[in-house]
């Protein structure tokens, strides 16, 4: 997989591979965080510190506003960011390299945003469904078959993430 | 108490009003929770765009929530307070908000 600028602002994602291709066919899917209240929660955190020293009163009334005109808010742009990223990726071509199939396709710089939103996502929500273990932990984790898959998963879109970070909105 | 810019005069307990004045003076602190996802390339970037700060600033308050699980990114009034935390949640940063002691 790598990310190759054009000449009309926006980049090629060119080389990726088929298993790379269905990891990120699945970044809508899986940045869906239906079912799994710990992703949920972490999404759409209260705005008030666990540890701020205020009465319960304030904190809740702080927390039932943010609910009603923050959160949805929030919701509306994760969504939109998925939705984007859902097009880019319908528009994906089949290549060769090396005599091997790939696929490639086109991200709008305007995107990349968008794309960070829609891999962070995912990311978050894979870590919670799946319990995955923190960083130092993965070498250590259960020869779970899913959970393995899922920590794959994870590191593409990490990997897709650094690319755009640093090749296109660093410089930005 | 006057209401100003106009005659209405408006009776309230002075520790009322000192509850008042306490909540609209009282600085608040936006504050970065460590989490288990967020890549140190995007809390660096995020730092730097919402709250323009230079490269190594960003990096080492990025270091701060790593390494000890929270760091300060911002102190000042409320509303605005709330506001950068909508906007770093915006970028799936786990970030809160609390009144400065």
């Amino acid at each position: 997989m790598e990310l190759i600028k054009n000449d009309d602002s926006t980049w090629t994602l060119s080389k990726v591979s088929e298993l790379e291709h269905l990891m990120l066919s699945r970044l809508p899917e899986s940045a869906d965080s239906t079912g799994c209240e710990e992703a949920t929660d972490r999404l759409f955190p209260s705005p008030i510190s666990p540890d701020a020293i205020l009465d319960y009163e304030k904190t809740s009334s702080a927390d039932s506003d943010w609910k009603e005109y923050i959160e949805p808010e929030l919701r509306v742009n994760f969504r939109d960011s998925l939705k984007i990223v859902a097009d880019d990726l319908g528009k994906a071509r089949v290549t060769k390299d090396e005599e091997v199939n790939c696929y490639e396709f086109n991200i709008p710089t305007a995107h990349a945003d968008h794309w960070c939103s829609a891999l962070n996502q995912a990311r978050i929500v894979i870590h919670y469904r799946y319990n995955l273990p923190d960083e130092d932990g993965v070498l250590d984790m259960d020869p779970n078959p899913e959970k393995w898959m899922a920590t794959l998963q994870s590191e593409i879109y990490g990997m897709l993430m650094e690319f755009l970070i640093k090749k296109v909105l660093w410089v930005a | 108490m006057l209401i100003e810019g106009s005659n209405v005069e408006i009776e309230t307990s002075p520790v009322a009003e000192a509850e008042v004045l306490d909540q609209v003076t009282q600085p608040w602190q936006v504050m970065i929770l460590n989490d288990p996802v967020n890549l140190m390339s995007f809390v660096t970037l995020i730092l730097r765009r919402i709250f323009g700060y230079s490269e190594e600033k960003a990096t080492e308050l990025m270091l701060k929530v790593h390494y000890e699980g929270s760091a300060i990114v911002w102190t000042g009034e409320r509303e605005k307070a709330e506001l950068y935390v909508q906007q770093l949640q915006t970028h799936q940063l786990y970030a809160v908000m609390e009144p400065v002691d």
